[in-house]
């Protein structure tokens, strides 16, 4: 098919990048001066380690660094914004990798003050970005061929189809929402220009709430005014109901579309919006159901 | 050189607090305030010691409007003891004592304060509790240190300041009989000394045998001055505190029951 | 001779600033103890971190260029703002309990510490969209919440008429009163702001020493020292407050100006303290009791001996928070608040009494 096609074109183009035009994002790309003790600051790129299986490389990850099961056992280093850089150094990296939000920003200082090398993968909330993301942390770690390999093992297919089922559900005008969690009874909502909203875009649904930004509280009847076609919540939210059929029966959702067909999903919250590997299946099984 | 009271008025909410009062606290004097309960006597003391600025009139303390004198050299010329306060934080009693020595990074060493709190403190028959905690002792101990206390704030070698007076208020309320005597004994002494002092006392009968001089108020305004023989009438007083009181012109006793 | 006689000079200078007059014997040998006790901790905190340093190499002095820059760039300087930022909530925790004759009194108390957190949390989440690219570094943070501190204090003055007028009682409603305008603000800021924002925020708020450079240290090591000095020489008449304010007045205290030197000192050390540790709690009101059931009451000791408490008690308990689980590490705020909040429940239901 002309789709299939264009995406390994698109796959191909990538890692042919990697190739001829090291410089084409930036310097933060480059490979590695010495990547034999690997910290790492950011749950995606521990996936990205795990898919590119060169996990026997980290020796220390941030909590966000939950999946898979392994990570259990690697030192953590905190919270990807509140590192402690002592901390870091007593684990002596010879090199550190983190996400935009690591921080805080004088730890990120004195680091680079110290010299230790520091990179900090760049992100764009989206299938490419992701793709970007791989590309950049295999550059690091200097296993591109390698990447792209995996790269269209496994996901070509997946690609494909994400595109065609993102096609699918635009033409069907399908609204969501995102639920991370509640503060009382008030859901803690996706506005645009967060995960939960980049997430909606991957699979071509609209935000119904993409009229504020931010992550912010919402009252039930804000929630009845946009009705939702479908809703999203973490696995973490879920946990407080006993079941999807409880939080669907919860007066603040009980009244939207998504809840009178049986359309609330609950998801993973760092598959979702973290923007790793991972988050690429997801949005695959999320858009099934949409486009169904 | 004396403090004088010129014509003083109080008025606080609309009420006359006090009316027109003239005294003069005089050097070498020991002066008694008698009066019943909220005829004005606690206000009286807060306006000499600068608490309260009086509606009307002023006070002058040796030639020098009171509201010129500025609060660290009014407290080298006076102390106050007033009726109790309560302190938070357990201090012992010879801190009490010595937060009377205001007489702060001049020429006093370090001995000389020493040796004062010693005099002030068996000249008040508190010797015995220096090491003890204020807050353990008993009402009419608490009120021995706080007099303790005051004498010591006047009892500085600053020559410069001239006369010294002490204001009371009610120095004698919960001490023992012994006591009482003793404290307004020890007063006159001072006076004799030279300290012009003014008592606040219900005790008439000592406030008949000690004082130089006795005022009376009565609501607010001023009904007797003068020498207590002068004063110790027993129709006026029979009046002031509304039951039959009988004056020996002689003695100057006074028996009410 | 001329150096005995300057020598006296320095002494009186020294006996004036800390009032010796009125420090006992006893209390000497523990403000002593409490001195070495400091000492002990800085070299604990120094020594002991995620990051390990042999002691023997440190005091051979065959260090790593790697362990020297550890230790001077990065453990040193957290040393010295823990041990700085515990002396000034200790000591303006002192002073305020004293001014205020209120055992419960913080630095909190009067909306110091909330003023400083709002300039902070203003300028985190405001600056992306107003603060020029230019004008943002690492002093704005600290500037802001000064500013914030600075503006509750002069909020206070205004109100107070320059602290005069009314009684502290007035004062200490009025902090109350700021303390919730401060929330509440707050609030609308956490509102407005975008996720990121939102979690740097929370995180500031808890408190921690981490990162903090020289740069950023220097200037405010001078500034609080110059405020612990200017807060000392009150000590005595904090001492002749306790009899009452009309009393104190009576003993020749200028009220206006005790109280301006008591307001002005905490509130300098506590906004800049907030600014580059956020917020702390407890320290500044469980050191002072400490040092009273130590030692005794009397503010020329009690100054003293809570600022060199707090100093240790603060580096000790940073020392907790970055050795608990390292190699991550705790906001010092969770383990002050910890020993801190069962202590200030003793206290309530203990002055309930009196």
């Amino acid at each position: 098919m002309k789709n299939n096609l264009l995406i390994k074109y698109f796959i191909l183009s990538l890692s042919s990048n990697f190739i001829f035009c090291q410089n084409n994002n930036n310097d933060l790309c480059l490979i590695a001066t010495d990547d034999s003790r690997v910290v790492i600051a950011g749950g995606s790129i521990t996936e990205i380690f795990y898919l590119l299986e060169i996990q026997n490389k980290i020796i220390a990850v941030d909590i966000t660094s939950n999946f898979p099961e392994e990570t259990k056992n690697i030192p953590s280093i905190g919270y990807v914004r509140m590192l402690s850089t002592e901390g870091i150094l007593s684990m002596n990296p010879s090199i550190i990798l983190g996400e935009n939000d690591m921080g805080p920003e004088n730890v990120i200082e004195q680091i680079n003050n110290i010299g230790v090398e520091l990179r900090i993968v760049p992100e764009i909330k989206s299938v490419q970005g992701i793709l970007e993301k791989i590309r950049c942390v295999a550059s690091i770690m200097d296993v591109e061929l390698k990447a792209t390999k995996i790269i269209e093992m496994k996901y070509t297919d997946l690609l494909v189809q994400l595109e065609n089922n993102r096609k699918k559900v635009s033409e069907k005008n399908i609204s969501a929402m995102v639920i991370y969690s509640m503060q009382g009874t008030s859901p803690i909502v996706s506005g645009s220009g967060e995960s939960g909203d980049a997430f909606l875009k991957m699979l071509g649904a609209q935000n119904a709430f993409s009229s504020f930004k931010g992550w912010k509280p919402v009252s039930a009847e804000s929630i009845i005014a946009n009705d939702p076609d479908f809703i999203i919540v973490t696995n973490r939210l879920l946990k407080r109901f006993s079941s999807l059929n409880e939080l669907k029966s919860h007066p603040v959702l009980a009244q939207t579309t998504a809840a009178k067909k049986n359309q609330i999903l609950a998801k993973d919250g760092m598959a979702m919006m973290g923007f790793g590997p991972r988050t690429i299946e997801c949005a695959l099984d999320v858009s099934k159901v949409f486009s169904k | 050189m004396s403090i004088e009271i010129n014509s003083v008025s109080l008025r606080i909410n609309d009420m006359d607090i006090l009316k027109d009062i003239s005294l003069k606290v005089k050097p070498g004097e020991l002066m008694a305030v008698l009066g019943p309960n909220g005829s004005g006597k606690s206000s009286l003391i807060r306006i000499i010691s600068g608490d309260i600025l009086p509606t009307k009139g002023d006070v002058v303390i040796d030639d020098k409007p009171l509201v010129e004198i500025d609060v660290q050299e009014q407290a080298l010329k006076r102390s106050v003891m007033s009726q109790s306060q309560q302190i938070l934080y357990d201090y012992t009693v010879r801190e009490i004592i010595e937060m009377g020595w205001i007489y702060e990074g001049m020429r006093e060493s370090e001995i000389n304060v020493k040796n004062k709190i010693s005099e002030v403190a068996e000249e008040c028959y508190v010797t015995h509790l220096l090491d003890r905690s204020f807050n353990t002792l008993s009402g009419g101990e608490q009120r021995r240190v706080h007099f303790a206390r005051t004498l010591l704030q006047i009892n500085h070698d600053y020559e410069k300041v001239g006369h010294r007076y002490i204001l009371l208020d009610e120095p004698t309320a919960n001490l023992d009989l012994s006591f009482e005597l003793k404290l307004v004994k020890l007063l006159k002494n001072k006076a004799k000394q030279g300290f012009g002092i003014l008592l606040i006392i219900h005790d008439l009968n000592l406030a008949s045998k000690f004082s130089d001089k006795i005022a009376i108020l009565y609501n607010g305004a001023l009904s007797s001055y003068g020498i207590p023989k002068d004063v110790f009438k027993s129709k006026l007083l029979s009046n002031i505190f509304g039951i039959p009181m009988d004056v020996n012109p002689e003695t100057l006793r006074v028996s009410y029951y | 001779m001329y150096l005995k006689y300057s020598l006296n000079n320095k002494l009186r200078f020294l006996k004036k600033i800390f009032q010796t007059r009125y420090i006992k014997p006893k209390q000497t040998l523990i403000i002593l103890g409490l001195l070495s006790l400091l000492v002990i901790s800085f070299v604990l905190g120094i020594t002991f971190g995620s990051y390990n340093i042999p002691l023997s190499n440190i005091l051979k002095s065959t260090i790593e260029p790697i362990h020297k820059t550890v230790l001077i760039q990065i453990r040193a300087p957290r040393v010295v703002l823990a041990g700085f930022v515990g002396a000034s909530l200790a000591l303006s925790g002192a002073s305020l309990q004293g001014l205020f004759r209120n055992p419960l009194a913080d630095p909190g108390l009067i909306g110091v510490s909330a003023g400083a957190a709002l300039g902070a949390t203003s300028i985190i989440v405001l600056s992306n969209h107003f603060v020029p690219e230019t004008l943002s570094g690492p002093f704005l943070l600290p500037l802001a919440a000064i500013g914030g501190a600075s503006g509750v204090i002069i909020l206070l003055f205004l109100l107070t008429k320059g602290f005069k007028t009314r009684g502290t009682t007035y004062m200490l409603l009025i902090g109350i009163a700021i303390n919730s305008l401060a929330g509440v603000c707050i609030g609308i800021l956490t509102y407005i702001s975008s996720d990121a924002e939102l979690r740097s925020l929370t995180f500031w708020t808890m408190g921690s020493f981490g990162g903090v450079t020289w740069p950023l240290l220097l200037p405010a090591i001078i500034i609080i020292s110059f405020f612990l000095f200017w807060a000392m020489p009150s000590s005595r008449n904090l001492d002749l407050l306790q009899l009452g304010e009309i009393e104190a007045q009576r003993l020749g205290i200028n009220l206006k100006k005790l109280r301006f030197n008591i307001v002005i000192s905490s509130a300098a050390i506590v906004g800049i303290s907030v600014s580059l540790s956020g917020m702390i709690g407890f320290i500044g009101l469980v050191v002072p009791h400490l040092a009273r059931l130590l030692g005794g009451v009397n503010h020329s000791y009690l100054l003293i001996s809570s600022a060199i408490a707090g100093s240790s008690l603060m580096i000790i308990a940073d020392l907790f928070a970055r050795v608990l689980v390292q190699p991550a590490e705790l906001p010092v705020g969770l383990i002050t608040s910890a020993i801190g909040a069962p202590f200030f429940l003793y206290l309530i239901i203990n002055t309930k009494k009196a």
